[in-house]
């Protein structure tokens, strides 16, 4: 049996989590930054995550039950992400390898993503849709890697939600789609589908705008929910139609939204294809994901020597070499 | 339309915004492409998506024939029901086709031609060339075009082209891409070519745009 502790610092969220060669997820913790006004702002964040390292990964071995000693390896998310995040987690993770003798895995967060989705729903070989606050992307597993195969091409989708929450003073996600409710007439934003690609700056520019104009509130969360929400499923359509693929998993943090699964739901529905969406305390940014897929990478022994264990903060997920894909 | 009397006959293919079906009109095969609504976008999203496309593609395919690039002729368009109603293209797609490999000269100039007027394609694979009984080439979806295509897009067009072609028939690709680059910057003169061909490395390079 192995064990993997896993460390998650990309952006807002400081996660540890311990996972088992079973499957079996021993601890979860999470602790996460929220800013007092405004996004996140990366060293802000960096300092809350050294400032609750410490107390993050004792609660993890507790709630595990186990003793430091009895894990196998020390994973931690490498890229992508803010710098200063990613080097807090980073330096975590290296200070326990070396203490603990255990060999370091250095983690790519979107692969993590996936693969933890792939774990709790038993979907087999999907197309995945992985959209987030950072990243908009839809991927394939082909020859060992996990292919993109449509991504935005400016801001990410979860982004977009977002900064518009933000600017219109209801703050991020879920308030727009809460807002949303409330309205009854859909505007026209700009609808960007480049074939299997989306961009979403344009279109938060307009509602934006739209909201200035006097135009409700509700009115613009509708507007924009529904058109970001029909361009990730019109994207992810053609990704299945394209690969011939019948199984679509939805993960990140905007698998959260009801819409969008329904959304999907439909898509899916109509073309005889399964939707599996990973539930939501796997959806956002978590440490048992990173301890998953670095036991999936122990098993191939990728692991990483501390002095080159630098973060990258622009890693892409068909860098990643998907060693333990059958 | 009713009054026009299309008779509509197969369905021919099934992508994931169109259904393409193969119709006669006054004994006349046509070709019919409809977006066809998607339930999973709301009405007024739906509608304006399919309707802007529809009218985008076929002012495309017109725009192309009027230059003497060998597309299908444009018949009727019906922008309420998001339809193009196009000539039908006799033929082989080249990916079925036995000659691919001759084919590509033709094809290297018709691809040069529409570079030429700044217009891409966005989806140039195999499965959208069809090969003629008297040597010729057509291009047909339109779909993913674009005017005012920048070097990318054109880059873009090339290498899907590559891609599928290495797909397709691995062991001739070497020879239908020679084929394809001689007469294609014969057409958009070496320097343009060349141009284009540094940008195919670099997207290549990016490791995107694969299983085709």
């Amino acid at each position: 049996m192995v064990t993997v502790l896993g460390i998650e610092s990309t952006a807002h969220t400081f996660g540890v989590g311990i996972v088992n060669s079973q499957g079996k997820i021993l601890a979860n913790v999470m602790k996460i930054y929220k800013p007092s006004v405004g996004g996140i702002h990366p060293r802000e964040a960096s300092q809350h995550h050294a400032a609750k390292a410490a107390e993050a990964v004792a609660e993890a071995f507790q709630t595990a039950g186990i003793k430091p000693s009895d894990i196998d390896a020390v994973a931690f998310s490498q890229g992508p992400g803010m710098g200063p995040c990613l080097r807090t987690g980073a330096t975590v993770a290296r200070t326990l390898s070396l203490a603990l003798r255990k060999p370091l895995i250095g983690v790519n967060h979107g692969v993590a993503h996936i693969e933890i989705g792939k774990l709790v729903t038993n979907c087999g070989d999907p197309v995945v849709l992985y959209v987030a606050g950072g990243n908009t992307m839809v991927v394939a597993l082909v020859e060992k890697k996990y292919r993109i195969l449509g991504e935005t091409l400016d801001i990410a989708a979860g982004n977009c939600l977002d900064a518009f929450g933000i600017s219109a003073g209801i703050g991020p996600m879920p308030a727009a789609e809460i807002y949303a409710k409330q309205g009854s007439k859909i505007y026209d934003i700009p609808y960007r589908v480049n074939g299997m690609d989306v961009s979403f700056s344009g279109l938060l520019t307009a509602s934006e705008k739209l909201l200035k104009s006097g135009v409700p509130l509700g009115d613009v969360c509708l507007s924009l929910t529904e058109t970001v929400y029909s361009m990730l499923t019109e994207v992810t359509e053609r990704a299945l139609a394209m690969t011939a693929k019948s199984s679509l998993l939805l993960v990140g943090g905007l698998a959260r939204s009801k819409r969008l699964c329904e959304m999907l739901n439909t898509m899916c529905v109509d073309r005889g294809a399964s939707l599996h969406v990973v539930p939501d305390q796997y959806a956002g940014d978590n440490g048992a994901m990173i301890a998953w897929t670095g036991l999936l990478m122990y098993g191939c022994k990728q692991f990483i020597n501390v002095d080159e264990s630098f973060v990258k903060p622009r890693m892409r997920v068909d860098e990643v070499e998907v060693c333990w894909s059958p | 339309m009713e009054s026009l009397n299309f008779v509509e006959k197969k369905v021919i293919r099934v992508g994931a915004e169109a259904v393409i079906k193969e119709a006669f009109w006054k004994n006349h095969r046509i070709i019919v492409k409809h977006r066809v609504p998607k339930r999973y976008r709301e009405e007024s999203i739906d509608l304006r998506v399919r309707k802007s496309r529809t009218i985008h593609e076929a002012k495309m395919l017109i725009h192309l024939s009027e230059n003497g690039i060998p597309v299908p002729l444009v018949y009727f368009i019906d922008p309420v029901e998001c339809v193009i109603y196009m000539q039908y293209i006799e033929g082989l797609e080249l990916r079925n086709h036995p000659g691919a490999v001759e084919r590509a000269k033709r094809l290297g100039n018709i691809v040069g031609e529409m570079h030429g007027l700044d217009v891409c394609h966005g989806d140039l694979t195999l499965a959208n060339i069809i090969a003629d009984e008297n040597q010729g080439v057509w291009v047909v979806d339109f779909g993913l075009s674009g005017f005012n295509a920048d070097l990318e897009e054109k880059a873009i067009d090339v290498h899907l082209l590559e891609r599928s072609a290495a797909s397709t028939f691995p062991t001739q690709t070497k020879k239908f891409f020679e084929n394809f680059l001689k007469s294609y910057s014969e057409t958009t003169g070496r320097d343009a070519a060349k141009e284009v061909l540094e940008k195919v490395k670099e997207i290549r390079s990016r490791g995107r745009y694969v299983a085709r």
